[in-house]
């Protein structure tokens, strides 16, 4: 049970070999190892790192990626329910179509279908591949969440992120290999039965003096130096203990961590510094004080960085996309905080010759209803929003190894089944996986007697997104 | 998870009427139709998932022999010779229930072609089935498994150091430890003891007046008082009550989404304390946790207690905003289930929610048949609007002087409530009056203006207020009344969803119609199978199940069995995981898991030893606790010993201590208790709904149920332990920020035993947090409040810290780092300054490991 293998003397002395303190990332270390490094026979990697882009809430496809005719004729007017009659929705029970929000059109070569509220993405529609064919088990937030992160949404099991990094370790041993920014709740960056070496770090983006990128930063003796003694004072405790016992590796481990702890408090905001940057950065970014887009900006352009430095699996979560009413004004909006900060990024690593082994992957937790959403029963339709849909939405890939300018998957007449190349999460999380050179299958680790994987007993590759 | 193809009732009828063709009777055409139009299509599109080569062949159908086809899978057969629309192949390849191939419906003319196809017969020459079938599980077989054995007391083995042992199990111990040539370390020393029991029995350190008073008592018999007066405390039932809520999936939240507030909950959680205090019989305890509600009671707080009980099946984590009410009622059945199997049996029955278990003798019967029991006893209702269910809950009963005093409690509410409502009324008519004048005065205002505009002359006014300033004063006075009004809506809304005040619990209760239910193929509740009768686990059974009375539950039945002295794993489950809080590790490590794959007890005859003890004692948790504590081999120091680490590295055999990292509550409780701050509870609600501003809207219409969010905490609760703060699912609150740091067990999860994990944010917690930082405030001005004499100052922080006396070496180290912060801090008032430096210094041995380690 104890996970203190890794804090071993000869560990730290090896680690600290490679240069503490010399990068600002230094101190972020959990330090990681590869305890799950496996070779996967017959899998090339396509990619060596993951930035997971998470749209909390559930942006709606019908607006964005996959409008219908069918829909869009009928606006306003009832349509058929294909739900099952167990499913009980609320505030939907007129069933009445709901149009696209504003024109989606052809885009690039390829012709993808992106709305006219994402004119970047639009503008690189050739270098993603489009999944229209998304599907999941659970309608409500928290457990999609689970779902989309973990493969299930009962069971407490470890992240994607965590899997990723068991599975090929750190690719630089002064950074953590697992870090989400603003993280959308504890169960998402959670490691579960894996070694806690292998949990998410979570971060937050400070747009001010007063928040802190990890809690507990802030030093709370009057000067550096009066902490300084403090801890020579607790440390000096610690050795004469761990003497007196003849070794113990959890109290190394405590030690070594409480001198990465101190120095954190002054790299960890030297890390999440972006004042260096250039305006040039900051506009393709869409970073500037007063815009929609600042906060997700800055994450984005922070992920750039720390996924350039070698974090395996790097998140960031931007929310707000539940629109139970009035899509018409909050979708717009939401698209304008995010479309200029997403694209930034992907522009970015393509120029640094990244995007070529970096997988970049945008989703919801889970899509929305083709039909309209009003909770008060008596608002004009143009005024609707609309309700979660698990059945089928959109998300899209780019990078290492992915096909680009495609589209995979269709659902039928209204958006609501999918009908061809449907991809379920554990289908998405097994060709995840298999990009970065690892066979689902076989990424395993023992608890409880049973060997679990992110994919449980499912998931097999999408062999047509493949590049 | 519930992606396997959705199979339906109805389908089922036809399973029967399947007809097995023989290939002869096809003729070459028929069969050339199968091999270019059909044969391409199964290998292409469906022995992925349903072949013998299938890593798991989906649903248990096989496509790729002809019987397979016949017979089908899980839900029956997959085609109806000549009769393509009752072919649940067609039904799945058209989409129509079931979607299969699940990439994308394949082109309308191939399911043409298999619609021709059946309608001739579904021609088809592949005989042999590839492969076995599955096998069965073997319950003979399974029975010779160590944990299916009955429980079998050995005497106490023969040890050359005869002087060695106090207890029996010191016995088993050493006698291990000999034959492997390995001899156990030395005592540990009567401090560390003493901080070691007090912790593991209360989760607390000793108070310097009890480490005074053992320390001075010379008696044979001081352990003993010590151990007697820790297991007679309330901090007792606080501790180990908390061991059992991490089997529970406890939380003051109904489920995971939406922090919706489960404001019974902590009764649960007073239940438990209570229940560990007074040392209630374990076969007992598990009786009432199952089936509590139906238990004879002699008094009204007994049935309120038994009642209380059952909250073991509800606290977990309920998805309540589940808008599919099957599957809502299914998944919460199976966390019931994996919650029995888990924390009674060490077993895993959550896989076998889907297929008989892949290591263990269990059986999809065995599952469905505790699922039927608790099918029959729901525990989530649907309210009339939206779309979310709540927990069931029970009126407990009262005594009459409960009565009395709930009574008086609601007349004074309701009081309270009309009043506030009166007060409405007339701030609203006032209100409404104000309004009017102000309206009034628009009027005239624009009479004037009018006439002023017709006839060019301007009014001017004899009164001694002028409309101006009258219409400022109004205003004035109608903003007052508004900022008066708007909290009384949201708080006359909160008393009347708080109206009633009858004692509830969640709880179990009795369906009207209680009945066997079927297997869920693939765990779906859409994919109805056998019907299976209800039942216990029968690997584990001594005896035919006892048969269930028409019209109950069969909750009662099940309690019987779990709480059997001849169930072969209750016993030895629970005692495992009492020596584990004592000893580090379990005599089995895989405390949750006894199966196949889990590990083996490195001392099988001292857990049966002790499992018969803890029977004959009347299953006495505080007995066996007792004679554990009291043992050579708890007295152990947890020095390393060179020698013993080569041969027995993880120290399996126990020749020294283990030592541990203090949990969460541990740490946190120790530090308001070292501080002086602790403040005693008698339980209670944890939430602190009884403030509005915490509670969301609580008008019950609308799409989100009612939720909690902690802003504002009670003032005691910084410092009451940590087992009566609330235990939120999604997120913390700031009271225990800890929790997130230091490997609280996840509410979601059922975990006998925490993790301890070692990472650097835990460092930064103890370098920086308030939780550390107010209380080394505390003890420091306290210590200087206590004695003016600095040397004493600091042999009272060692006592109260480390629980021992200083060493010299330590004290000079002290007072060298004091003068040094004397020089480093900056001119300040003097008073301000020993105070920092002494905070300085109680921050140092609280940040440090003797502190957050009990060694």
């Amino acid at each position: 049970m104890l996970n203190n293998a890794l804090f071993s003397r000869r560990r730290m002395l090896q680690t600290a070999g490679c240069g503490f303190g010399s990068l600002a990332l230094t101190d972020l270390i959990h330090a990681a190892t590869n305890p799950g490094a496996v070779h996967f026979p017959g899998i090339v990697p396509k990619a060596k790192r993951v930035i997971f882009l998470f749209m909390a809430g559930g942006p709606s496809q019908q607006d964005l990626f996959d409008p219908k005719e069918f829909i869009r004729e009928r606006h306003g007017q009832k349509i058929d329910s294909p739900l099952r009659p167990e499913v009980i929705q609320v505030g939907t029970e007129k069933y009445l179509a709901l149009g696209a929000v504003a024109p989606v059109r052809p885009r690039g070569e390829s012709g993808m279908m992106i709305s006219d509220l994402m004119p970047q993405l639009s503008s690189i529609a050739d270098d993603i591949c489009l999944l229209r064919g998304m599907n999941a088990d659970n309608p409500q937030h928290a457990s999609a969440t689970n779902q989309f992160h973990t493969g299930v949404f009962t069971e407490v099991r470890p992240s994607m992120g965590a899997w990723i990094s068991y599975g090929l370790g750190t690719e630089n041993q002064n950074l953590p290999s697992f870090i989400s920014i603003h993280a959308p709740g504890l169960r998402t960056y959670g490691s579960g039965f894996l070694p806690a070496a292998h949990q998410g770090t979570p971060l937050t983006v400070p747009l001010s003096e007063q928040t802190l990128p990890i809690e507990n930063l802030l030093n709370v003796s009057s000067s550096g130096a009066i902490q300084r003694s403090r801890l020579d004072m607790t440390r000096r405790l610690n050795q004469q203990l761990i003497e007196d016992l003849h070794g113990d590796s959890n109290m190394e481990g405590m030690i070594q961590n409480m001198e990465l702890a101190f120095r954190m408090q002054t790299t960890t905001p030297q890390l999440v510094d972006l004042s260096k940057e250039t305006q040039e950065t900051f506009d393709l970014y869409g970073i500037g004080s007063g815009k929609g887009s600042d906060r997700n900006g800055r994450a984005c352009l922070l992920a750039r960085k720390l996924s350039e430095s070698g974090v395996r699996f790097t998140q960031v979560t931007m929310d707000g996309w539940d629109h139970h009413g009035d899509i018409r004004g909050n979708l717009p909006r939401l698209c304008d905080q995010t479309d200029q900060p997403v694209v930034g990024l992907i522009k970015d690593l393509k120029r640094r010759g990244l995007l070529d082994d970096t997988l970049v992957l945008w989703s919801g937790e889970f899509g929305r209803t083709p039909w309209s959403q009003d909770l008060s029963g008596t608002a004009p339709i143009d005024t609707h929003g609309r309700e979660h849909q698990p059945e089928s939405f959109c998300a899209w890939m780019a990078g290492g190894g992915i096909k680009s300018g495609f589209t995979h998957g269709e659902t039928d007449h209204m958006g609501y089944r999918v009908v061809a190349g449907k991809v379920h999460i554990h289908d998405l999380h097994a060709t995840m996986l298999h990009l970065l050179g690892i066979d689902h299958t076989k990424l395993t680790s023992n608890h409880l007697g049973r060997d679990f994987r992110l994919t449980d007993v499912h998931g097999s590759v999408v062999k047509e997104i493949l590049a | 998870m519930m992606r396997t193809a959705t199979f339906l009732l109805s389908l089922l009828g036809v399973m029967t009427s399947a007809i097995a063709e023989e290939p002869g009777r096809f003729t070459d055409e028929q069969l050339n139709f199968f091999e270019s139009k059909i044969r391409p299509v199964l290998v292409d599109h469906c022995y992925e998932c349903h072949a013998a080569g299938a890593k798991i062949v989906q649903g248990g159908l096989r496509l790729d022999h002809r019987d397979g086809l016949l017979k089908g899978g899980d839900t029956g057969t997959a085609i109806v010779a000549h009769k393509a629309d009752q072919s649940l192949l067609i039904k799945a390849l058209k989409y129509d229930g079931v979607e299969m191939p699940p990439k994308g419906k394949l082109p309308a003319s191939v399911i043409k072609d298999f619609e021709t196809w059946i309608a001739m017969g579904a021609p088809d020459p592949r005989e042999a089935a590839p492969g076995g079938p599955r096998p069965k599980v073997d319950l003979n077989e399974g029975r010779k498994f160590w944990a299916f054995q009955p429980v079998s007391d050995s005497p106490p083995p023969i040890v050359k150091d005869g002087a060695w042992p106090i207890e029996s199990l010191d016995h088993f111990i050493l006698a291990k430890l000999e034959a492997s040539d390995l001899k156990p370390v030395g005592d540990a020393d009567r401090y560390t003891w003493l901080r070691r029991v007090s912790l593991d029995l209360t989760g607390l350190p000793p108070t310097p007046n009890e480490i005074d008073a053992f320390i001075r008592d010379n008696s044979p018999r001081a352990c003993e008082a010590v151990v007697d007066r820790l297991l007679a405390s309330r901090a007792f039932g606080e501790r180990w009550a908390r061991h059992w809520l991490d089997l529970t999936g406890y939380a003051d939240m109904m489920g995971t989404s939406n922090n919706v507030f489960a404001e019974h909950a902590w009764r649960y959680r007073d239940y438990l304390i209570e229940a560990y205090h007074k040392d209630k019989p374990f076969d007992r305890f598990v009786r009432e946790q199952i089936a509590g509600d139906l238990l004879p009671a002699t008094s009204p707080t007994e049935q309120a207690e038994n009642i209380t009980a059952t909250g073991f099946l509800m606290v977990g984590d309920v998805e309540i905003v589940e808008p599919d009410k099957k599957k809502l009622e299914a998944d919460h059945i199976d966390t019931q289930v994996n919650k029995i199997g888990m924390t009674f049996l060490g077993m895993t029955l959550g896989c076998v929610r889907c297929h008989d278990h892949k290591f263990d003798p269990l059986q999809l019967s065995d599952y469905y048949g505790i699922a039927g029991i608790m099918r029959s006893s729901p525990s989530t209702h649907k309210i009339p609007f939206g779309v979310w269910s709540l927990l069931n809950s029970t009126d407990l009963p009262e005594t009459p002087v409960q009565l009395a005093a709930r009574q008086k409690l609601e007349t004074d509410h309701e009081t309270k409530l009309a009043e506030m409502k009166a007060e409405r009324e007339k701030l609203e008519g006032e209100r409404k009056s104000v309004i009017a004048e102000l309206e009034e005065i628009a009027k005239q205002e624009k009479n004037e203006a009018d006439a002023a505009a017709k006839t060019g002359v301007v009014q001017t006014a004899d009164e001694t207020e002028s409309p101006l300033m009258k219409k400022e004063r109004l205003t004035k006075h109608r903003d007052a009344l508004s900022a008066r009004l708007q909290p009384l809506g949201p708080a006359i809304q909160h008393a009347e969803f708080f109206r009633s005040k009858v004692p509830r619990a969640f709880a179990m209760q009795e369906d009207d119609q209680p009945a066997d239910m079927p297997i869920y193929i693939r765990g779906n509740p859409y994919a109805p199978g056998a019907i299976v009768p209800r039942g216990v686990i029968q690997v584990a059974s001594w005896d035919k199940a006892a048969t269930i009375p028409a019209g109950q539950s069969g909750r009662l039945q099940l309690a019987d069995w779990l709480a059997d002295s001849r169930n072969p794993l209750t016993s030895r489950v629970i005692v495992n995981r009492i020596w584990q809080k004592l000893f580090g590790e379990g005599l089995v490590r895989s405390v949750d898991y006894f199966g196949t794959r889990g590990e083996r007890p490195s001392h099988p005859e001292l857990l049966d030893h002790l499992a018969t003890r803890f029977l004959h004692d009347g299953w006495s948790h505080k007995k066996l606790i007792r004679s554990l504590v009291l043992s050579r081999t708890y007295r152990l120091s947890s020095t390393n010993d060179p020698m013993a680490l080569t041969t027995d590295p993880d120290n399996r055999l126990l020749w020294r201590s283990n030592r541990q990292r203090l949990d969460a509550e541990a740490i946190r409780d120790g530090l308001l208790a070292v501080s002086g701050e602790l403040v005693p509870s008698e339980g209670g609600p944890a939430l602190v709904l009884e403030f509005t501003e915490n509670c969301g809207d609580l008008v019950q219409i609308g799409v989100n149920p009612p939720n909690y969010s902690h802003r504002r905490p009670r003032p005691t609760q910084e410092f009451q332990r940590s087992i009566y703060l609330p235990v939120m699912r999604t997120n913390t609150t700031n009271l225990d920020r800890i929790r997130n740091h230091f490997d609280f067990v996840n509410p979601a999860q059922i975990a006998g035993q925490r993790p301890q994990t070692v990472v650097p944010t835990q460092s930064l917690f103890v370098m920086n947090n308030d939780l550390f930082r107010k209380r080394a405030k505390v003890l420091a001005d306290r210590l200087i409040a206590e004695a003016p004499q600095a040397d004493i100052r600091i042999e009272q922080l060692w006592l109260r810290v480390f629980n021992r006396p200083i060493t010299t070496t330590e004290q000079k180290n002290v007072t060298t780092f004091l003068r040094e912060l004397d020089a480093g801090l900056p001119d300040m008032d003097a008073a301000a300054k020993e105070s920092l430096k002494w905070q300085e210094l109680c921050h140092s041995l609280l940040a440090s490991n003797e502190f957050i380690f009990r060694i």
